[in-house]
């Protein structure tokens, strides 16, 4: 096994286009999971160099490690290599903070000081926890190589089960958010409450200029899944001025939600189950969203809380 | 005078140690008898159940680093008859059959432990596999048998042991309610946070074996017997252990065959496992499914109780085969005063870890199932749980009670125990709270849950322990015990008593524990004995001790011994009215030297010999929230009052309780260890093994009740298992109790969020 040590954007590329199909490490938390447990192996022995991969680190890059705003475009730009303890602090918190509500369930204290966004995405579990928020912020993810630069929206980057559209040679840099104007939120269900995998996640985004509410749902498919049909239902049943919507709304949207899932049996819970919390979850969620109980539309009922 | 010490919140001595520089765990070991030690890695197999055809190692040979490879056939390793079963043999590497997933089939010898692990991957084990059976009843029925020379499954029963059977529906003829239940006491993981490892070295002919162990003298035999040695070739040294819980009682292949690995590559061996091994290869617990019938009156009085329980044995027969019959039977009146009562137990072998014995061992399971019975009892006839257990609870004794299944209890005042737990839980607010909180459709409802407890500790061979006191020439001095601390803090209660009765203070004395040449005979810490026992001992040697010091110091001083006394504050003895002639610990440890009294110098070794086990009692009152939509449930109170006896030392006592309570909240709550169809475990790490974390528990409130008992001089019994047995019926009765408004009576344990939300689907339907 040989390990190369990248110290700037440059040499990463070049070592990628040297070895396209290396190892790329970031904070580890998963790749060496997975090495530890066998399902990669790097070889023991020198005589092994030549066929086992190369691990290319890159927890070095300070392009990868910062992040930056742009108010102008409303917009956030995340490194790849930025890790959760940045994430659940100020002030990406309270510029994306359904991202900081996932990245604080996001495993221990250690887990979040090594492991990054840019890890979750490689990785791409359906249990991922930072996965459903990029997706109901329809965020971008960009890709560089030594020859060329993409973005991807994250609905294309995830393909499948660990699976995802990063080409041999391609580095993922880092993902751009938008700054919403509206609620949003993160809500996940698993064993216990803390050092926990999501059993099922959900994340709601209520995007108030474009009166559009969005919501990803995690650990219930193969990878991160969109409800549009409960989404266009709620944004044309909530009420977008006074923060209300009405609790039948919100359970038949709950309905489409669990029924948009596509969960299966596992031995940390049952599909019925998993279907089940998402639409428990989701109008919660909504009810954080539009705290007001209010009729459909037009009527402007509330509830006299 | 300043007062004793006995009884007060004592700071643990040991703990600067573990705060700071750090114990020495057995990995961490640096000793000059393991210069040049190689890693040994075993091979486990990755079948539940299957004949092995071939084992080929011949690529694992070749591998980097590899000194050996070796099987049952190579070390030409015996067959071993269980203690408990001698139909029921094994071999310490697997032979013919694996009987499930981590049993151990070869072992590897590498210069280093990543070496031994990576050749481990490379030794190809061929098995034939055979229907796997990992449900207990299921494993019962079989005639797939996993031992054939037992003739079935079942390894063990109480009507083996001339016990009666259970009879048929005529038992409950004469009741006006009877209500029947069939109960999973789930297998659980012990999980200590110190995972096994140990060492071998052979010196001058003698095997130094390094163990982390509850009881390094208990291992001897095995290890004699193993390495084919006389008594006096062996020596078992003990490291700091972190945890063990009842998993580290006995010793596993793993660690016996070192010696033999050691003289065949002519090193000395190390091993340690990963937390997946531990998952797999450490043995487990619980894993009972009991089938309990109750009977009684209308006016809530119960006379009439049945449990049949089907013990999963593991796929040996090991400590957990005898928990049921031995332990759960004995104790299945519980605190109740219930005149007919029978009991069968039937052990049973499966393709599954070994069970062995996990913190509580047979009693928790006991408790659970009377506690589960009783509140159901109480559901049936519309009555508050609390108000049914004080119409049944044994009243108030202070003379042995003997109980209709046989088992005779020590001292008993359960309804107060009861009474305290409730006020401070303030019972009567939580019931008005719960009602306004139904009343209010709120989808996140309380439950309280209340039981009451009494188990047995002490209660096994050896009832009794030996202490030795060593005065050493500069005034300090060692103790000597066959306790085996693991977490518990003997070194400070150890001392505690001591210095009470010599003066000698703390900070002088040290403990010596769990190496067989400095202390060879010993019953280890297990089933809540130390201090009961072993405390007791040290209390009577530094007793007696001071009595033979007296005598030397009269000589000394020149007095009659009648007249000598001893100030415990400075420590020095004097004549009585005196206090300026005296003569200190120091002085007459080197007088002794000299005097022929006292061939071994100023030291004195005595046993102290129980009468009998003790019985603690309690109560625990748990309040969840139960949200109705996810089935989460938050533990939200706990209020614990555990009567242990006389307490030696508060902060000790409540360590205790606290951890109690939460591996007990665990299992009502979160643990499980499970297995597919096939035999494969599916919780073999601790993201997939809820083991409970600080996140998932309330600050426990610590109500304290003494009752000493009249078994030993300190007045004490048990803790160490208290707060695991009171607190898991409570828990999980309180679940169930959240829920009872929507026609729920059960929920099976571990009380996730799916099972409660199917409870709910079910009773609505
Ligand atoms: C104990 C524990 C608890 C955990 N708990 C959680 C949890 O609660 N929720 C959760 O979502 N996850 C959890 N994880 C998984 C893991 O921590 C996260 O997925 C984390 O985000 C991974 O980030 P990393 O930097 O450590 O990734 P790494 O392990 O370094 O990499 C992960 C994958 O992404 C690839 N990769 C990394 N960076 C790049 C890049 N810049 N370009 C291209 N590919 C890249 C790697 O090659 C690898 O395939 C847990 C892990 C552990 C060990």
């Amino acid at each position: 096994m040989s390990v190369i040590i990248a110290f700037s954007m440059d040499e990463a590329l070049r070592a990628l286009a040297a070895h396209p199909d290396a190892l790329i490490l970031s904070g580890g938390t998963d790749l060496l999971v997975e090495i530890n447990e066998g399902h990669r192996r790097l070889g023991s022995s020198s005589a092994d160099i030549a066929t086992s991969p190369t691990v290319l680190a890159v927890d070095r890059l300070s392009e990868l490690r910062s992040w930056t705003i742009d108010l102008e475009r409303s917009q956030v730009h995340i490194g790849a290599g930025v890790t959760w303890s940045e994430l659940v602090s100020e002030p990406l918190a309270g510029l994306i903070p359904a991202l900081a509500e996932a990245s604080r369930t996001v495993g221990s204290p250690q887990i979040r000081n090594a492991g990054t966004l840019g890890g979750n995405l490689g990785t791409c579990s359906p249990a991922g926890d930072g996965l459903p928020v990029l997706a109901a912020l329809e965020a971008v993810v960009h890709l560089r190589s030594a020859t060329h630069q993409r973005d991807l929206p994250v609905a294309e980057f995830m393909v499948g089960v660990k699976r995802t559209a990063r080409l041999p040679g391609e580095l993922i840099t880092g993902v751009t958010l938008p700054i919403i104007n509206g609620w949003q939120g993160y809500s996940k269900v698993g064993v216990r409450n803390a050092m926990v995998i999501a059993t099922a996640s959900t994340a709601l985004v209520a995007d108030r200029t474009k009166r559009q509410i969005r919501v990803a749902l995690g650990s219930v498919g193969p990878t991160v899944l969109r409800c549009s049909e409960a989404e266009t239902m709620l944004s044309a049943a909530v009420d977008w001025e006074n923060g209300g919507v009405g609790s039948d709304q919100l359970r038949e949207f709950g309905g489409l939600v669990a029924a948009a899932s596509r969960p299966i049996d596992d031995h940390r819970s049952s599909a019925a189950y998993r279907r089940h919390s998402v639409g428990v979850m989701a109008q919660r969620l909504a009810r954080r969203a539009f705290p007001l109980e209010s009729g459909p539309p037009g009527q402007g009922k509330s509830s006299g809380i | 005078m300043a007062g004793s010490i006995l009884g007060n919140r004592v700071l643990r001595k040991e703990d600067p140690k573990f705060l700071t520089s750090g114990g020495v765990y057995l990995d961490d070991l640096e000793d000059e008898r393991l210069t040049g030690a190689v890693y040994v890695a075993y091979v486990r197999s990755q079948v539940a159940h299957g004949v092995i055809s071939s084992i080929d190692l011949s690529e694992a040979v070749e591998m980097p680093g590899v000194i050996g490879v070796f099987t049952a056939a190579s070390l030409n390793l015996a067959e071993v008859p269980s203690a408990f079963n001698p139909a029921v043999t094994r071999t310490y590497l697997a032979t013919d059959k694996v009987r499930y997933v981590g049993e151990p089939v070869a072992a590897v010898v590498a210069e280093t432990y990543e070496q031994a692990v990576d050749a481990a991957a490379m030794v190809y084990a061929d098995i034939d596999a055979l229907p796997a059976l990992v449900d207990i009843e299921e494993a019962m029925a079989s005639d797939n048998l996993l031992y054939e020379a037992a003739g079935s499954n079942v390894v063990f029963d109480t009507t083996a042991l001339g016990l009666p059977e259970n009879t048929g529906g005529e038992f409950f003829a004469d009741c006006e309610v009877v209500v029947e239940g069939r109960f999973i006491n789930q297998r659980v993981a012990p999980c200590p946070l110190e995972s096994r490892a140990a060492a071998a070295a052979w010196v001058d002919g003698r095997l130094i074996q390094w163990l982390s162990t509850q009881h390094a003298q208990g291992a001897l035999a095995t290890i004699i017997a193993a390495n084919g040695l006389e008594a006096s070739q062996v020596r078992i040294i003990t490291p700091d252990v972190g945890g063990g819980f009842g998993a580290k009682i006995g010793t596993y292949p793993e660690e016996i065959l070192l010696g033999r690995l050691a003289k065949e590559v002519g090193r000395p061996v190390r091993f340690r496992e990963t937390r997946s091994e531990s998952m797999m290869a450490l043995g487990h617990g619980r894993a009972q499914v009991q089938y309990v019938t109750i009977g009684g009156r209308r006016d809530g009085k119960v006379t009439h109780y049945r449990m049949q329980v089907y013990q999963d044995a593991g796929a040996f027969v090991d400590m957990g085969s005898i928990l049921a019959p031995f332990m759960t039977r004995p104790m299945a009146s519980a605190v109740y005063d219930i005149p007919n009562i029978e009991v069968r137990t039937t052990s049973v072998v499966t393709n599954t870890t070994p069970t062995v014995a996990y913190r509580g061992a047979g009693r928790p399971e006991a408790t659970a199932a009377a506690e589960r019975a009783m509140d159901m009892f109480a559901a049936e006839i519309g009555m508050d749980a609390a108000e049914v257990r004080r119409v049944n609870l044994i009243p108030k004794f202070l003379e042995p009670h003997t109980t209709a299944v046989g088992q005779t209890y020590d001292v008993g005042n359960y309804e107060v125990a009861m009474d305290k737990a409730m006020q401070a839980a303030g019972y009567a607010e939580l019931r008005v709270e719960q009602a306004a909180r139904r009343a209010s459709g709120n989808p996140v409802q309380i439950g309280i849950g209340v039981s009451v407890y009494v188990e047995i500790t002490g209660g096994v061979q050896p009832m009794g322990e030996a202490a030795k006191i060593e005065v050493h020439e500069d005034g300090s001095a060692s103790i000597y015990t066959g306790t085996s601390p693991h977490g518990q803090g003997h070194d400070t209660s150890w001392s505690m008593i001591a210095s009470e009765q010599t003066g000698i203070p703390m900070d002088r004395i040290t403990l010596v524990w769990g190496d067989t040449d400095l202390v060879p005979v010993g019953g280890g810490t297990m089933g809540s004995r130390s201090l009961q026992q072993g405390g007791a001992a040290v209390n009577k040697a530094a007793i007696e001790l001071v009595e033979q010091a007296r005598s030397l110091a009269a000589t000394l001083l020149e007095a009659d011994e009648a007249d000598i006394v001893l100030d415990t504050d400075s420590g020095n003895f004097h004549v009585a009215g005196t206090p300026a002639v005296s003569t200190t610990w120091a002085d007459l440890a080197v007088a002794a030297t000299t005097n022929a009294d006292f061939p071994d110098g100023l030291t004195h070794e005595t046993r102290f010999e129980a009468s009998g086990a003790t019985f603690p009692f309690g109560a625990h009152v748990a309040v969840v929230e139960v949200d109705t939509e996810t089935g989460k449930v938050r533990h939200i109170r706990h209020v614990a009052c555990d009567d242990a006896g006389r307490v030696l030392n508060p902060l000790l006592l409540e360590g205790q309780i606290h951890g109690g309570v939460a591996q007990g909240t665990a299992q009502a709550l979160l643990e499980e260890v499970r297995y597919d169809s096939d035999g494969n475990p599916v919780t073999s790490n601790l993201a997939d093994y809820a083991m409970i974390s600080a996140a998932e528990l309330p600050s426990f409130e610590v109500v304290h009740m003494e009752t000493p008992t009249p078994i030993n001089p300190l007045g004490a019994k048990g803790i160490g298992e208290s707060g695991t047995i009171g607190s898991t019926p409570a828990v999980q009765s309180a679940v169930v109790d959240a829920l009872a408004h929507l026609g729920v009576r059960h929920v099976d344990m571990p009380t996730t969020p799916e099972k409660v939300w199917k409870a709910i689907a079910a009773a609505s339907n």
